[in-house]
């Protein structure tokens, strides 16, 4: 069976590119390398949704390409604010497709991180991000911290390649020249392996990062006896772990930027890294979720000059999450048309939210069969990106990566289906 | 492609010698040509200047720091909202644009080549993705070499052909351009919080950012690539760190140049001419600096001049923006890159009420007036360090009107009539001058003067600005307005801009270097070696980590070395 | 005096969608003077399109003015998809019968805006002069900054006679709020200027605060550990602690933090 070598795996945030795979008969049939989600994914045993479809009288009917396309351009050239929402499960090429064609239609494009990071591009934007690519934590970190984040479940080989287990150069003996922290509100499988393992109340998160910054900053006497449900000695303990590192990292999860005080836990564990550059260095990061999550908010930056939500209505770029992040529009009812590109809302969002969602003209692009998908007037089948198509996407710390086409697909890819929209919608508004 | 005459304007064209004569220009197949039939379009530049497209030495507008920088200033990206047009794709930034308003700003003001002077190796992919985003101007990125384990370790061991082909197999890695150093050895000091000074030796690595620096130049002449080294030296934006910046100099100047140019081009000098001990006795040094350079042939400069206003600091130079933070108490981001280099950014206002700042905004305009010969001299802002590229037309005014100098130097704080020379300087800029700082010097500093660029010369590519001004015109309002909005702006023989608006956007080149490297025993030990850290070091794999040919779908590829 | 009433037509609220309208540039400072048939023309956006403004508002005048001063523009109807409402007006009246959308009064420099039911987020965001009155509740980003910016509102005043959301007076470096009900979660974050006065509860008041002066007269959930105990003083008859800080900030944090 033929080998391919140093796949990049299209799952996590974490774009492990060590992957190999045998391929016989189009079919991937063995990974090596990839964590158990990774290689269920790679393996591609998922059902597929097998045609473009269209909905009528509340029933779908198999059409063609061409009939589809047609369909989802005349739904989005008519609407008055369009959203486009998704994009974190493919490539930056069809990235760019979508913020052009966001931008001709005068609609609202954002990405799933309005619903997962999207707090901490907030907080970075209040405070900045002092931070490293994941070989300088290999390399150099002696205190890995992972707060309201579990890699050993949700990023199988994080810790292995990246952290904790991983040897570097100036950490030779792996994790014996480490120490493990981890904050959580409940003991994770991750905070099991840990030196030092903090339990804080749940929604305190911000509380106990303010407390550990007045320690740091040399207020330690105001720190009540308690706080999140934190002894004060453990956090005077933590505080001093942090100052004597050579080189810490902070790995936070969707347990700080989804939990009460949302990016100001964010801010304020920022804060702390930066207060800590006094003493020692430090750094941090978001343990990112979607392979290319990453991705969508760099290139919308670059073509933008906002990394989500953004709103084109009158033809430049208004950002402002709150307004013009996908939930905000739905929750408000004010989107009356929406492209979902490789995104679930309808099992993520608000129940108010999917229930307008499909109330309104809905197209989906996507490999798989999901409950948006089920709502859907429109139903467009493409390739999996970095299995059936090449592309482009970004770690977690922000290091691009060329994902390989692995085998042949039936399906057109994200991009050309983005690209004969945009090549409709044009066509309708008189444009070409 | 259709040819165009360009009728009756006053010539700049200093690679050529043509000193503002009025003759025409032909243009056909994107190139300048002899003579065009009478087919030809024409343009009547009748009362206008036309020079050869400028071209930006050194200008952060591409990758991983520039977009980390929009990312930290959504309220620097609204100060700069256009609307899409027929055209034009939407626009958004004033110190941190979006890439189409980089492209569509450059081409008003008649620039069409850009150089990006800091990639992140790891992170070539990025630049190029936004390279290509780009538009209309032609542009190139030169990779940071100076702070990479591999290069530390030849430079240890001193062995310059290793790293001779360490640096030939990096620049064809990242399709880069040429070797771009960044506070040698204090950026991996970084890595632990730390800096280095230029004898100070790198934590754990046992080299000194001197040898570094010297290494690093003769190995850049060991392969004869088209740019000298591109340095930007340490202790930049210290009080008394001009006697730092003599010494870096001094470093290199017995290395001969492997072809007819300088054998270092040092960055951003403003930041590097400060005297005194600490902020409280800052002042200007430019006139040292200058002095330097006047009596040295082995040396170019670019101002990195500062314009008053608040813009958007960044630099691979790690501790350099935190000291810039601790001053502020903005909002500050640091990057660190594995195995090669780091990056910080903050937002910076510089003011004409504090005297440091005064005194930063002298140096940069003493810089271009105290040094004699404009060959020398290339004018940059270090956009967006010093001050946004669009304030390119206020510095050319400075430059050229002493009395606009005197207006502002009644409006800022005094400290300038006693630390900063600027008051004594009677010097003006002629536009043959401004045409040398913008066009010649920097085309030839970077041998692109042998592709085509940075001249009108029969052959050359048919990049030309046409400016709706008299040669004789010496108000600085009319200079500025004639600067920022090109009469006509043709790239690759295609009309971009007229009026002062894009009309035209099509995709620029990107250019890269091929270099070769021929001994094959010492290319087979560095592969070896490298091979070794991507194994044990790097988070990706070797096989993953060069840019492939789809980032550059419009290449001009400069071969250098033995691929010559 | 002349008075302007915009009252929003059926034709907003039709369909599924409830597309907001904006109604930036509908000032005393644009609409001084101007006939009933000239504001008509009057472009404002709706989604991605413009329209003209009496396609989507009534609109009658009366009396005329020579300066925005003596300019009163009346909002009837439901604007609570009307969003920017008196954005950037420097005079004259605006009075919003009942409820009004997102960014009323954002970036004023006076005049004085009356909102006589609730309002949506970024209520007088950014705002440097005049009043802002609202009747009913505010939403989240009460008198903030945007996002990304050092500083929010820097002065006039804002009264909120409900309750108010998330973030009241984010950035705050000048003027005043008060809001008599309660609000959310940290109000005055990051406020470095001005007064900030909740008669009602809060919830983790004045994190990140370096300067200014926040006062919470009810009572105070999440108290932030890092705030020094100073005193104890007497704030318009109601004796409270003040406290120092947010600490957290370090030695540059010199806001007071007054609680039950």
């Amino acid at each position: 069976m033929p080998t391919i070598t140093d796949v990049v795996c299209p799952l996590c945030g974490c774009l492990c590119d060590n992957i190999s795979v045998e391929v016989e008969d189009n079919a991937v049939k063995k990974v090596s390398g990839a964590c158990a989600v990774g290689r269920a994914k790679l393996l591609g045993h998922e059902s597929r949704i097998r045609s473009p479809m269209i909905k009528e009288g509340g029933e779908f009917r198999e059409c063609s390409y061409e009939e589809a396309i047609r369909r989802a351009a005349e739904i989005l050239a008519a609407a008055r604010r369009p959203l486009l929402y998704g994009w974190s499960s493919t490539v930056c090429e069809a990235h760019k497709v979508g913020i052009l064609l966001a931008e001709v239609l005068g609609g609202v494009i954002d990405n799933t991180a309005s619903v997962c990071h999207g707090p901490t591009v907030q907080a970075v934007q209040g405070v900045g991000l002092p931070t490293c690519t994941l070989g300088e934590v290999k390399n150099r970190a002696d205190l890995i911290i992972y707060w309201g984040a579990n890699p050993v479940e949700a990023h199988g080989n994080h810790m292995r390649r990246y952290s904790y287990i991983s040897k570097g150069w100036f950490r030779p003996g792996g994790k014996k020249d480490r120490k493990l922290v981890v904050v959580d509100v409940r003991e994770t499988r991750t905070a099991k392996m840990a030196d030092l393992f903090i339990k804080v109340e749940p929604n305190k998160d911000y509380l106990v990062l303010a407390a550990l910054r007045a320690i740091v900053n040399g207020f330690a006497d105001v720190i009540p006896d308690e706080v999140g449900g934190v002894p004060k000695e453990k956090l005077v303990e933590l505080a001093e772990m942090m100052k004597k590192a050579q080189f810490g990292i902070i790995f936070f999860g969707m347990g700080l930027t989804q939990s009460r005080y949302k990016h100001n836990n964010i801010e304020q564990a920022i804060s702390l890294v930066r207060d800590l550059y006094a003493f020692t260095k430090f750094a941090i990061m978001p343990m990112r979720g979607h392979y290319n999550v990453t991705g969508f908010n760099q290139v919308c930056t670059w073509q933008t000059g906002f990394p989500f939500a953004v709103d084109f209505a009158r033809g430049y770029a208004w950002y402002n999450p709150g307004e013009t992040a996908a939930n905000d529009v739905l929750s408000r009812k004010e989107c009356d048309a929406a492209l979902i590109v490789a995104s679930d809302p309808a099992a993520h969002f608000p129940a108010e939210s999917v229930k307008y969602l499909a109330k309104i003209p809905l197209v989906v692009i996507d490999p798989y069969p999901n409950l948006t998908t089920e709502i859907a007037d429109v139903v467009i089948p493409s390739a999996i990106s970095g299995i059936e198509a090449e592309g482009t996407a970004y770690r977690m710390d922000k290091v691009p990566l060329r994902l390989k086409k692995l085998v042949d697909s039936e399906f057109m890819t994200d991009e050309e289906i983005l690209e004969r929209i945009l090549d409709e919608v044009l066509k309708i508004k008189g444009l070409r | 492609m259709a040819e165009l005459l360009i009728k009756n304007g006053i010539v700049f064209d200093p690679i050529n010698g043509v000193k503002g004569e009025k003759m025409d220009i032909c243009i056909k197949d994107g190139k300048i040509v002899e003579s065009v039939s009478s087919e030809a379009k024409v343009i009547d530049a009748s009362g206008c200047i036309v020079m050869p497209g400028g071209v930006d030495a050194h200008t952060h507008i591409a990758g991983g720091k520039v977009n980390a920088g929009r990312l930290l200033r959504p309220e620097d990206g609204r100060k700069g909202l256009e609307p899409r047009t027929s055209v034009c794709r939407a626009c958004s930034g004033y110190s941190v644009p979006n890439t189409f308003a980089t492209g569509y700003r450059y081409a008003k003001m008649g620039y069409t080549f850009l150089m990006e002077p800091a990639m992140p190796p790891l992170k070539a992919r990025h630049m190029h993705e936004e390279l290509m985003d780009t538009p209309i101007v032609d542009k190139a990125g030169m990779p940071l070499l100076d702070n990479n384990w591999m290069t530390l370790q030849y430079v240890k061991s001193g062995d310059i052909e290793k790293l001779a082909a360490y640096i030939a197999w990096m620049i064809n890695a990242t399709k880069g351009y040429g070797v771009k150093i960044v506070n040698p050895g204090g950026t991996e000091a970084w890595g632990w919080r730390k800096n280095c000074g230029l004898e100070d030796p790198v934590p754990y690595f046992d080299v000194t950012p001197a040898e570094i620096i010297k290494a690093l130049a003769e190995a850049n002449e060991r392969l004869s690539l088209p740019h000298s080294i591109h340095l930007h030296a340490n202790r930049l934006g210290q009080p008394g760190n001009y006697e730092t910046t003599l010494k870096t100099y001094d470093l290199v100047k017995d290395i001969k140049p492997s072809r007819d140019r300088q054998v270092m081009h040092a960055t951003h000098v403003q930041f590097h001419s400060y005297g005194g001990t600490k902020w409280a006795d800052f002042e200007s040094k430019a006139d040292e600096i200058a002095k330097y350079v006047n009596r040295h042939e082995h040396i170019t400069i670019d101002l990195g001049a500062v314009m008053l206003g608040d813009t958007t600091t960044m630099t691979a130079d790690g501790p350099m923006e935190y000291n810039l933070y601790l001053l502020t108490g903005r909002k500050w981001t640091n990057c660190d890159v594995e195995l090669e280099t780091g990056a910080g950014i903050t937002p910076f206002l510089y003011s004409g009420k504090v005297p440091v700042n005064t005194i930063q905004w002298a140096i940069g305009i003493e810089l271009a007036l105290l040094v004699e010969d404009p060959w020398k001299v290339v004018l940059t802002t270090d956009h967006p360090n010093g001050g946004p590229f669009i304030t390119y037309p206020i510095l050319i005014s400075l430059l050229m009107s002493r009395k606009r100098r005197e207006e502002v130097m009644k409006e800022v704080h005094s400290v300038i009539n006693q630390r900063a020379v600027l008051p004594t300087i009677e010097r003006e800029l002629d536009w043959y001058e401004i045409a040398i700082m913008t066009r010649g010097t920097p085309a030839k500093i970077l041998g692109l003067h042998e592709h085509g660029k940075g001249h009108l010369g029969i052959g050359a590519d048919a990049d030309v600005a046409i400016y709706e001004i008299s040669p004789e015109e010496t108000d600085a309002g009319r200079i500025q307005k004639a600067l920022l909005s090109a009469k006509y702006t043709i790239k690759g023989g295609e009309v971009v801009v007229k009026d002062g608006e894009v009309v035209a956007a099509p995709e620029g080149r990107t250019f890269y270097v091929d270099v070769r490297y021929e001994d094959e025993e010492v290319w087979k030990e560095m592969l070896g070696d490298l091979e070794r850290m991507f194994k044990e070091y790097y988070t990706v794999s070797l096989a993953n980590y060069p840019v492939q040919d789809h980032y550059v779908p419009k290449p001009y590829v400069i071969k250098a070395g033995a691929a010559e | 005096m002349q008075t302007i009433t915009l009252e929003i037509r059926e034709k907003v609220f039709e369909g599924v969608a409830k597309v907001p309208v904006e109604l930036d540039g509908v000032t005393p400072d644009a609409l001084c003077g101007k006939s009933a048939d000239e504001i008509k023309e009057m472009r404002v956006w709706w989604g991605n399109r413009q329209e003209k403004l009496g396609d989507l508002f009534e609109v009658s005048v009366e009396g005329n003015a020579e300066k925005p001063d003596d300019v009163k523009i009346v909002c009837k109807g439901d604007f609570s998809v009307v969003k920017r409402v008196g954005e950037g007006m420097s005079a004259g009246e605006m009075i919003v019968e009942g409820n009004v959308g997102m960014h009323c009064g954002a970036m004023m420099s006076g005049g004085r805006i009356v909102v006589k039911g609730n309002a949506g987020c970024w209520a007088g965001r950014e705002m440097r002069g005049g009043e802002l009155i609202i009747e009913g509740d505010a939403d989240d980003y009460l008198g903030a900054a945007y996002r990304g910016e050092m500083t929010g509102m820097t002065g006039g005043r804002i009264v909120v006679k409900g309750n108010a959301g998330d973030y009241v007076g984010y950035l705050c470096g000048g003027g005043e709020i008060i809001v008599e009900g309660n609000v959310g979660i940290l109000a005055g974050l990051g406020m470095k200027g001005g007064r900030i006065v909740i008669n009602g509860d809060a919830e983790a008041p004045g994190g990140e605060m370096t300067g200014g002066t926040l006062i919470v007269k009810g009572s105070i959930k999440d108290m932030l550990p890092s705030f020094r105990f100073e005193s104890e003083e007497e704030i318009e008859g109601v004796k409270l602690k003040k406290y120092a800080g947010d600490l957290a900030m370090g030695k540059k944090a010199k806001g007071a933090l007054y609680a039950p």
